[in-house]
């Protein structure tokens, strides 16, 4: 018997075990970092890594959260409490005529390129992202196919010109952040040169993103040397990073991700609802359309599934946003109303059998699986063919953005809407115009009343927007309203930060500081 | 030797061919991108234009050439997500996840070896019900479940290790290695006993053994060659599907390797990075592949004799 081939297999176990080691050598060299924060810095823990940190995509979440008033700022800024709008890189504005406003710049800023900020930057931005050809989030999000002409008077002086009044241009210009006129106007660009408190230090895809604080900043000096973002998918590890000290805020929790103490739950501005595509018998019916609004216990919804972090809803935006009804009409639960309803419409010859389903996306909000199932089981009970359907997010969109598909039976989309910019007519343009992008219907003569309100200012606004509300739970039905929602977030105690409607889409650093 | 290479590569080519039309015509059927990368309120001419920019207004014939002909100059296209190229992107995350399949390989190599022999030289020990606990626990339980419980246990409860991370040092690698090793190990440590089992019954151990061997002889350097090439077979199975099968655990980990890639390039949608994924992974596996056949070959006289007749 020959002996056993030994060199063969001592050079087959160590080829595997060199490729190993040396594949995990080039990390442990690296290991001073334990979730990508230094020494003394703020780390912080999200729930995706954002796929550009270009300025006119900030309308996008992920993206939004860490450049807006970090690294790059706006013209205005809107308190998210009482919805006013602040001084940020202009200290004043003025409606000068009809169609134009005027702003005056602050002197003494500097692009963290050392570009100084003046009128003809700010016209650059603004150009930039609204009158391109660049597709930014922000032009579509915001002005839609408005474009803007942008003046500069002299060095602190600039005016925008729309071409109907807009009594809310200097809100809508609160999204436009403003960029180095150095930046590309042929390409988005992945990291923005703005005038912010912080700047992009080190961005390791896939890894982490680390922001050093800009030394030259125009403002007070933020709490925190420098800033490291980190993202974790899981939920429940993004709450652990915080409980075991190996990060100090995380943000996107649900109720049992486990923060324990350290959770910290706020208003957000996002409103839960169903959409009611009305196109389609039965769904075309008013009196299924209310049925399926009787259906909803949103008390019980609140209190079981949204562990009372929610409030129950009758319009599609919360208090904080202008053109709030305070006195917002709960539709009341009662399935035997709903059933009623039903068969009387049965009565009547309408198709009430035909199936419809409930079509919601995977992971929207914390427990919408069970939400849908408890809305699916009541429809039910009032005599609906209801089948669930669960989509991720790009197959939703086909269903939640015009042009819908066409021929795919009645269904009912679960929605969620955040108004970041604070106005009504961000959410009645998309939502509820007959022709809006998100929307399965509406009147004419809801239309005009809508475009009436939107050209009106200060409390006439207000008044106007607040009696489209009822009018649509009355006359239109095609929303089920359910609840405005809260977030969550996870903070350390060794950080001050009070979370505000806004921070799901703007987490602003300077406004958070160590414990003293 | 060379011959038995060139046919398998030749017969390993057809089905990495087929994965990669396969992962570009399902990627075309979950619909159109254009909804994730504009804004809500686009307008049609604007849907046009990205429709028109990325390509996606040729038939899909004419993408699939595309594609193809792209391979052949090495441009595997830019993300839509970043605008960054696709073929950076999953180089750039590869090696975090042969990182992870390797370490966690070897030591379920080193770990199957151990228990399996003592489990077979030793029926009913102590190593042979935590071989069949293994095997069944490997056999039942999710892995998104072993991580997650293992970050309460771990990082939570005992504040021992990190719960996450790539860059903490050895210590945030024991939570997502150990999570991955425990179906390789339970798979292995089954194979290593029972073609161990069998060895150390056959009619050369007896003459080993007759011929004075001690107990450590026989099993490393009779019993254990022999069962070594099944194991190698089986093992080689598993780094397919560690390199593959990542995916929760680098998602829950925070782990920048090609799963977590992947899995972000379906949701996004972004074509050209799911394609550079795939192909970069299948690729592999085909070298892997062969490099098992030519392991197996040096381990077993029999498969060498064949292979170079």
């Amino acid at each position: 018997m020959s002996s056993p081939p030994i060199p063969r297999k001592t050079m087959l176990l160590s080829a595997v075990l060199g490729v190993s080691l040396i594949a995990s050598g080039c990390t442990v060299a690296n290991s001073e970092y334990v979730t990508g924060g230094g020494a003394g810095g703020l780390r912080i823990v999200l729930p995706e890594e954002p796929p550009t940190l270009e300025a006119c995509q900030s309308s996008l979440t992920s993206t939004g959260v860490v450049i807006r008033s970090n690294i790059t700022e706006p013209l205005v800024e809107r308190d998210a409490d009482t919805g006013e709008l602040g001084p940020k890189l202009a200290t004043e504005w003025e409606q000068t005529s009809d169609e134009t406003w005027t702003f005056t710049l602050r002197e003494g800023v500097t692009f963290t390129d050392g570009t100084p900020f003046d009128a003809e930057a700010a016209a650059f931005t603004i150009d930039r992202a609204v009158n391109s050809d660049l597709g930014c989030e922000v032009e579509g999000y915001v002005f839609g196919d408005t474009d803007l002409d942008v003046k500069v008077v002299d060095d602190t002086t600039l005016t925008v010109t729309t071409p109907e009044p807009d009594p809310i241009l200097p809100l809508r210009l609160s999204f436009v952040e403003m960029v180095s006129p150095k930046t590309s106007t042929t390409e988005k660009v992945r990291v923005p040169i703005g005038t912010g408190p912080y700047e992009v230090a080190d961005w390791q895809a896939g890894q982490r993103l680390s922001l050093d604080v800009n030394p030259n900043y125009w403002g007070d000096a933020p709490g925190y040397q420098s800033v490291n973002y980190v993202w974790r998918a899981e939920g429940s590890v993004r709450a652990a990073m915080v409980t075991n000290g190996e990060a100090d805020i995380a943000t996107s929790l649900a109720p049992e991700d486990g923060a324990g103490e350290l959770a910290v739950a706020y208003r957000n501005n996002e409103t839960t609802a169903l959409r009611i595509q009305s196109d389609e018998p039965p769904l075309d019916d008013i009196r299924i359309r209310q049925a399926v609004n009787s259906v909803i216990d949103r008390n019980t919804l609140v209190q079981t599934l949204f562990e009372n972090l929610a409030t129950p809803a009758g319009e599609l935006i919360p208090e904080g946003v202008v053109g709030y009804n305070p006195d917002e009409k709960i539709w009341p639960y009662s399935p035997s109303e709903a059933k009623r309803l039903v068969d009387e419409a049965r009565a009547d010859g309408v198709p009430v059998d035909t199936e419809i389903r409930l079509i919601a996306r995977t992971g929207q909000f914390p427990r919408i699986a069970e939400t849908v199932e408890v809305i699916q089981n009541e429809l039910e009970k009032a005599g609906l063919n209801v089948k669930i359907q669960m989509m991720d997010t790009n197959t939703q969109l086909t269903y939640q953005i015009r042009p819908f598909p066409e021929d795919t039976g009645p269904y009912l989309l679960m929605i969620m809407h955040g108004n970041q910019a604070g106005d009504a007519a961000f959410t009645l343009d998309q939502y509820m115009l007959s022709e809006g992008y998100q929307s399965s219907w509406g009147t004419e003569e809801f239309d005009g009343m809508i475009r009436e309100a939107e050209a009106l200012k200060g409390s006439e606004r207000q008044a106007a927007f607040e009696k489209l509300w009822p009018y649509e739970q009355e006359k239109i039905v095609q929303y089920a309203y359910i609840a405005h929602m809260s977030a969550i977030l996870a903070k350390s105690a060794s950080v001050s930060y009070e979370p505000d409607s806004a921070t799901g889409d703007e987490m602003r650093l300077a406004e958070m500081s160590p414990v003293s | 030797m060379t011959g038995f290479l060139r046919r398998r590569a030749f017969t390993s080519l057809l089905p990495l061919i087929a994965v990669l039309l396969g992962v570009f015509f399902l990627a075309r059927l979950t619909g159109d991108p254009a909804n994730l990368y504009l804004p809500v309120s686009a307008t049609p001419e604007q849907r046009q234009q990205f429709i028109e920019q990325n390509g996606l207004d040729d038939s899909v014939w004419a993408q699939m050439w595309d594609y193809l002909g792209g391979i052949l100059r090495l441009d595997f296209g830019e993300s839509l997500r970043t605008g960054e190229s696709a073929a950076t992107m999953a180089l750039r995350a590869f090696p975090a996840t042969l990182q992870l399949a390797f370490s966690t390989m070897l030591i379920a190599v080193a770990g199957a070896i151990v228990i399996g022999c003592w489990a077979a030289y030793r029926p009913n020990s102590i190593a042979d019900r935590i071989s069949s606990f293994l095997s069944m626990t490997a056999a039942s339980v999710p892995d998104f479940w072993f991580a997650i419980i293992g970050v309460w246990i771990f990082a939570v409860g005992l504040g021992w290790l990190p719960t996450s991370g790539v860059t903490g040092g050895m210590a945030s690698w024991v939570l997502p290695v150990a999570t991955l090793v425990i179906r390789p190990l339970g798979v292995l440590t089954q194979v290593v006993r029972g073609a161990m089992v069998s060895a150390l019954s056959a009619p050369y151990v007896r003459l080993a053994r007759s011929k004075g061997a001690g107990d450590l002889r026989v099993v490393t350097h009779h019993a254990l060659r022999n069962a070594a090439a099944p194991a190698l077979t089986v093992a080689g199975d598993l780094m397919v599907g560690l390199i593959n099968g990542a995916v929760v655990v680098e998602t829950i980990f925070g782990w920048p390797g090609i799963g977590k890639l992947m899995i972000d390039s379906i949701l996004g949608r972004d074509f050209a990075v799911l394609q550079a994924c795939v192909l970069l992974t299948a690729v592999s596996i085909f070298v892997l592949n062969i490099l098992i056949d030519i392991g197996y070959a040096l381990l077993d006289a029999r498969v060498r004799e064949k292979v170079s007749a």
